[in-house]
């Protein structure tokens, strides 16, 4: 997968991602045309309802920090996720460490320290990285140490940590809520924990930039470091990796904190970004989407990067499809949902045929260990 | 004489049985004859063809080409359903038991019920106790199986198969699971069961066990019947050469170099198997510089243990493993001190969706040259893939080309390449030519001598005789988790070998030679 | 509002009623899991169960209720069974990832809903459709506090109060049972026993679907009686909580679903009643009580033992 520097040619690399590239390109492909379908038969066409979508998400500049802004949050998420799954780790707790993260985040963004933005920020974020970090820990330890399937273990505590966050800024009770406000939401934070914003006149932020520093980081990381050499082994081949003295445990517990913390970067890159306060139930299920990115990209930190793009251009598109065309944002999940059905099934991928890159091997079958 | 057997009928007969997967052929022509009321054994070492041929009776594969025959009617078998209606019952290695139901729902488990879909427990279990107290088989009829012992839910399974009528009772290793005192108990049922006129196909290894229950046995080497004969007219040594077959190479290289460093070092060390039974019963070894030490015994009397025990893979209850003074956990870990061939080539000691290159430096990775400050250097992995691709003459298209896509005996060179990069003190190598073509068998043996000259400790542990015999410069046996004896690589010690691996200690056979 | 008697009946009815969709779900999630299937689509297929219930009731409005209604529920089954059928097939025959699968068909319920909904209703909004209708039981319904509690109720939790029985009857009675368990366990066994695990596993998820699409029509017909969307709100993630903390049976799984219902409907009392805990907290507690389980902090946990693993024959 990670081939640059590796002593492939360039002819053998481009092969290799076209290769790549095929199946999730043609799942797209294909989950578009099912769509259509669908928009045909709710009685819109659907090249315009298409064609309305993709002015929204790229047509102009406000379209483009839009899709920036959308794309944030998932590409964080993405990583986090894509992260796990290399390493055969299966988080589906993103979501509750984005939460978590955010918090955190928030927390430290709220303090009126009085400190520059150069040293705000980053504590913000450390903080929000914690957070994450946090929340993964104990499904983390059950996995590594126990061998309890960290898949329900991290869902439960999704709900768990929004309704943690709820308390926390409940206009009432809320340790950090504001009183008497209409919504239940925190103050806004400090200004000097504020993203910078990149493009004026937008909501585009530098949180993005963060983002795609983060997923270069994490490709040179999995593919040129001993850590993420040792999270191959253990995703391709868990077995194997023991008998070559790897300590599955303690990689397990390093890979679910890294995932973790990623997806609180998530969160708290959202509210020293985007929003500036930490709101009740404010996220629309990023870290759920962040495993149909990491699924669409492979779980390739670089492919990452442009699958959250695709649906965040799906997102912010689907607002002006609706406007103009009066279809549901809400198909934009079909095609979501779609997209990741066609890439499962796998007669499309046996077709493209095994030089297309495996996905890594997940740890379905490591539910409750009986011994 | 045979004529006694001839003029019992036939029961079952697999007539000149096939079955190839791929390039692999693991049956060839086999014939295997069963009267009723006979217990006839099949005997032969593992990928010997027995698995296979049992798969084929039980519907589980088609033959290639070959014909079965039950009570003189040509049959075909499609399907495990289909064995079972024809009565053949077959205990297996692997019990075919839901761990989380009861013995009575295992027992009525896809068998048609009075009155559908209601199960009839009651009238299962009652059945059930009959059958149980008529062949003194002690069952509890509502334990959940997980709670059974496994000699308890051997005697489940074979009651599973008496359950639904079989006449013909495959049993295949099934003294495997069982202590010492549970044996008896089971060859009686076996003889119980085979005179009120049922055949016994009884699958096993252990020459022992084989002389003592059986009337007849087959021998099976390689996927070819190499001696069928009366078991009163066989003896440990015909059985074991039958077994081993004439490949008994007289070539040795160079003499063993005594050296009197000792590198392993392990004192009465006791452990236990996945399954929790006892797996090494007070082991003791040792292994200096500069000599290959052969390990042979049938497959599942502890080699398996005894080597994950040595690399740190398995918590040892008792003794002491020391490798160059070092415990076991440092095996692995420690540069320079193991490098470890394990069983499954592809499984545990290959990624196979890795490349050749990242699979040579599986274990090196961390250490200079390959990483500086916490980065991989590619380059050098390359350049090092390179080179030993060269030194071992691994045919690949290259560095970056898929393990998986390599022949098995490559694959294998990869390991071995991989394991003794360091320069390892001991080298433990655990049946390393099980699954390879001739050459590459060569290959692999003459790697290990390789080692052994450059002065490695080498443990060589193989079920296959004639490869100990070749390559080793002292032989032990284990049986039953123990060592046995140990006795010099000579052709003249097969029948000394045989009776070891039959489970007397060569004390006790010299004691009764020199008698 | 004080701690008494009227409160307790109206804490306790609000319990039943709350945990009505969730039992259903969730004795159809412990037939796929016991057959060796993750179905983590529940939730979509309640959602999905609950529109096509409401859109149905909708467009029978003419008709009797009680007949509207039960059309509704076998629409809602339909419609949980097909999804589940997808979900079946991308995970047994065709070996895909049983979690992917099944989060994929969450959103895509999710969008099919919404998108349709507008469809139906438009601008409109919600419209109030006819639901299940209330059946009070004479005499045991006149029962003090455990009457009103338990026998004044929509038809459909009657239903549910029935069903954990029959399920576990059949689950532990019949061969059909014996069946999915053995193929949830040791699915090799009852290959070779002449079964097939592929159609017992396909029986057992469709029939979890068409659960999880009845538990939606609770949801939707038998208190609020119309649609909003994404009303589902978590409930099918916290089902499969209950699956566990009831240790795969039918009957225990519900006990586990009717705590969580009175925890959902303490919540919602909570801040009238002052008693100090913050709501959210009381929230939080089933999904709490379910991780704990699952660690075997309560009691032993053992799910079948095959859960999540295609069955492929000539596998280990």
């Amino acid at each position: 997968m990670i081939a640059v520097g590796r002593g492939y040619s360039v002819r053998q690399m481009v092969r290799t991602a076209a290769y790549r590239a095929v199946t999730p390109v043609l799942s797209v492909l294909l989950a578009f045309l099912v769509s259509a379908a669908i928009i045909l038969a709710v009685g819109t066409d659907p090249i315009v309802a298409f064609g309305s979508m993709l002015n929204g998400a790229f047509g102009s500049q406000t379209a483009l920090a839009t899709t920036g802004v959308r794309m944030t949050p998932i590409l964080f998420t993405g990583l986090a996720v894509a992260v796990s799954f290399r390493a055969g780790v299966f988080n589906v707790g993103a979501e509750g460490q984005l939460y978590l993260g955010a918090a955190f985040g928030a927390a430290v963004a709220l303090l009126p320290i009085g400190l520059p933005a150069l040293v705000h920020i980053p504590l913000a974020l450390i903080a929000g990285f914690i957070g994450g970090a946090v929340w993964a820990f104990v499904p983390g330890y059950l996995r590594a140490y126990r061998g309890v399937s960290e898949v329900v273990t991290t869902l439960m505590l999704n709900f768990v940590a929004i309704q943690l966050v709820s308390y926390l800024v409940d206009p009432l009770v809320g340790p950090i809520g504001e009183r008497g406000a209409a919504y239940a939401q925190s103050s806004v934070i400090d200004p000097a924990a504020k993203l910078p914003i990149l493009l004026r006149g937008t909501s585009l932020h530098a949180g993005l930039l963060l983002g795609l520093g983060l997923a270069i980081a994490l490709w040179v990381l999995i593919g040129y470091t001993r850590l993420g050499f040792r999270m191959r082994m253990l995703g391709a081949n868990p077995i194997a990796a023991r008998f070559a003295g790897v300590k599955s445990a303690r990689e397990i517990m390093t890979v679910m904190l890294l995932s973790g913390g990623i997806a609180g970067l998530a969160g708290a890159v959202e509210v020293i970004g985007l929003r500036y306060r930490l709101f009740d139930h404010f996220s629309p299920g990023y870290g759920y989407d962040g495993i149909a990115v990491a699924l669409l990209a492979n779980s390739n930190p670089l492919g990452v990067i442009l699958s959250s793009g695709f649906f965040a251009a799906l997102r912010a598109g689907a607002n002006s499809m609706q406007q103009a065309t009066g279809i549901e944002t809400s198909v934009v999940l079909i095609i979501q949902a779609l997209t990741i059905l066609f890439l499962i099934f796998r007669p499309l991928r046996d077709w493209i045929g095994s030089r297309a890159g495996r996905p890594p091997r997940l740890a379905q079958d490591t539910l409750i260990d009986a011994a | 004489m045979e004529d006694g057997r001839h003029q019992t009928p036939e029961l079952l007969r697999m007539d000149r049985i096939t079955k190839s997967f791929g390039s692999l052929l693991a049956d060839d022509a086999v014939t295997l004859d069963v009267r009723v009321g006979e217990i006839h054994a099949l005997l032969g070492e593992n990928g010997a063809g027995k698995s296979t041929l049992m798969k084929v009776l039980y519907g589980l594969h088609q033959p290639d080409s070959g014909e079965i025959w039950l009570d003189g009617q040509r049959i075909t078998i499609g399907s495990p359903h289909e064995a079972v209606a024809y009565g053949i019952g077959m205990v297996h290695q692997q019990f075919m038991l839901v761990p989380n139901l009861t013995a009575t729902e295992n027992v009525i488990l896809g068998m048609r019920a009075e009155r559908r879909p209601m199960l009839d427990l009651a009238a299962a279990r009652n059945r059930l106790v009959e059958l149980a107290r008529e062949y003194d088989l002690e069952v509890d009829p509502d334990a959940p199986v997980w709670q059974m012992s496994l000699g308890g839910q051997q005697r489940l399974e074979i009651l599973k198969a008496l359950f639904r009528g079989a006449r013909l009772l495959v049993l295949d290793e099934p003294t495997a699971v069982l202590a010492p005192s549970e044996v008896g108990g089971l060859f009686r049922i076996m003889r119980q069961l085979a005179s009120e006129g049922r055949g016994i196909v009884f699958i096993s290894h252990k020459l022992s066990e084989v002389t003592d229950v059986s009337d007849h046995v087959t021998v099976l080497r390689l996927g070819r019947v190499t001696g069928t004969l009366p078991t009163r007219d066989a003896t440990p040594h015909t059985l074991a050469t039958m077994m081993v077959g004439r490949e008994i190479s007289l070539d040795r290289t160079t003499p063993p170099v005594v050296g009197s460093d000792t590198v392993l070092e392990i004192v009465g060390v006791h452990c236990l198997t996945d399954r929790g039974t006892p797996g090494l019963a007070g082991v003791d070894l040792v292994v200096r510089k500069g000599e290959i030490l052969g390990i042979a015994g049938v497959d599942g009397n502890g080699q398996r243990e005894l080597v994950e025990c040595i690399a740190g893979l398995r918590p040892i209850t008792a003794g002491t493993i020391l490798v160059e003074g070092r415990p076991p956990s440092s095996a692995l870990r420690e540069p320079g001190l193991l490098g470890l061939v394990p069983e499954d080539r592809y499984e545990q000691g290959l990624i196979g969706d890795f490349d050749v290159s990242e699979n040579l430096v599986l274990r090196a990775y961390q250490r200079a040259p390959f990483s500086t400050n916490g980065f991989l250097r590619w380059g050098r992995i390359r350049d090092n893939a390179t080179q030993r691709i060269a030194a071992f003459d691994i045919r690949c298209p290259g560095p970056l080309a898929p393990v998986r896509s390599l022949s098995g005996g490559n694959q294998q060179k990869v390991v071995i390449a991989r394991e003794t990069q360091d320069d390892p003190a001991l080298i433990v190598a655990s049946q390393p030519t099980r699954g390879l073509d001739v050459g590459a068998v060569e290959s692999v043996l003459n790697l290990l001598r390789q080692q052994r000259d450059r002065g490695a400790a080498v443990v060589f542990v193989s079920t296959e005789l004639s490869e100990v015999l070749a390559l080793s410069d002292r032989v032990v046996v284990m049986h039953k988790g123990e060592i046995m004896g140990e006795v010099p690589p000579d052709p003249a010690a097969l029948g000394r070998i045989g009776e070891m691996m039959m489970g007397r200690s060569l004390a006790s056979i010299d004691a009764g030679a020199v008698a | 509002m004080q701690l008494d008697v009227a409160f307790l009946i109206d804490w306790g009815s609000a319990a039943i009623r709350l945990a009505t969709p969730l039992v259903l779900a969730a004795v159809g999630g412990v037939y796929a899991e016991r057959s060796g299937v993750f179905n983590i689509g529940i939730e979509g297929m309640m959602l999905s169960g609950a529109f096509v219930a409401v859109a149905v009731s909708y467009f029978l409005g003419a008709a009797d209720p009680a007949v509207a209604s039960i059309c509704a529920a076998i629409a809602a089954m339909l419609a949980g069974g097909g999804m589940a059928f997808v979900h079946a097939y991308l995970s047994i025959t065709r070996r895909a990832d049983q979690i992917i699968s099944g989060a994929a068909i969450n959103i895509l319920a999710l969008g099919l809903t919404n998108t349709l909904y507008r469809v139906v209703w438009g601008s409109a909004g919600r419209e109030r459709v006819a639901g299940f209708p209330t059946i009070r039981i004479p005499i045991l319904a006149d029962i003090p506090v455990l009457g009103p509690i338990l026998f004044d109720h929509s038809l459909i939790v009657y239903v549910a109060y029935v069903l954990p029985f029959i399920a576990a009857f059949v689950l532990y009675r019949t061969t059909w049972g014996l069946n999915i368990r053995a193929a949830g366990d040791f699915p090799l066994a009852v290959d070779t026993a002449g079964l097939s695990v592929t159609v017992t596993r396909y029986v057992a998820v469709v029939f979890s679907g068409m659960m999880a699409g009845l538990g939606g029509a609770a949801l939707a017909l038998g208190a609020v009686r119309y649609f909003t969307p994404g009303m589902t709100a978590g409930r099918g993630f916290i089902v499969l909580g209950a699956i566990v903390f009831g240790r795969w049976n039918p009957i225990l799984a519900s006990f586990a679903c009717l705590l969580f219902g009175a925890a959902d409907a303490l919540q919602l009392r909570a801040q009238a009643l002052s008693i100090g805990i913050p709501y959210q907290f009381l929230v939080m507690l089933p999904y709490l009580l379910a991780v704990l389980a699952i660690a075997g902090a309560i009691g032993r946990s053992a799910p079948p033992l095959a859960l999540g693993r295609p069955y492929r024959r000539g596998e280990r």
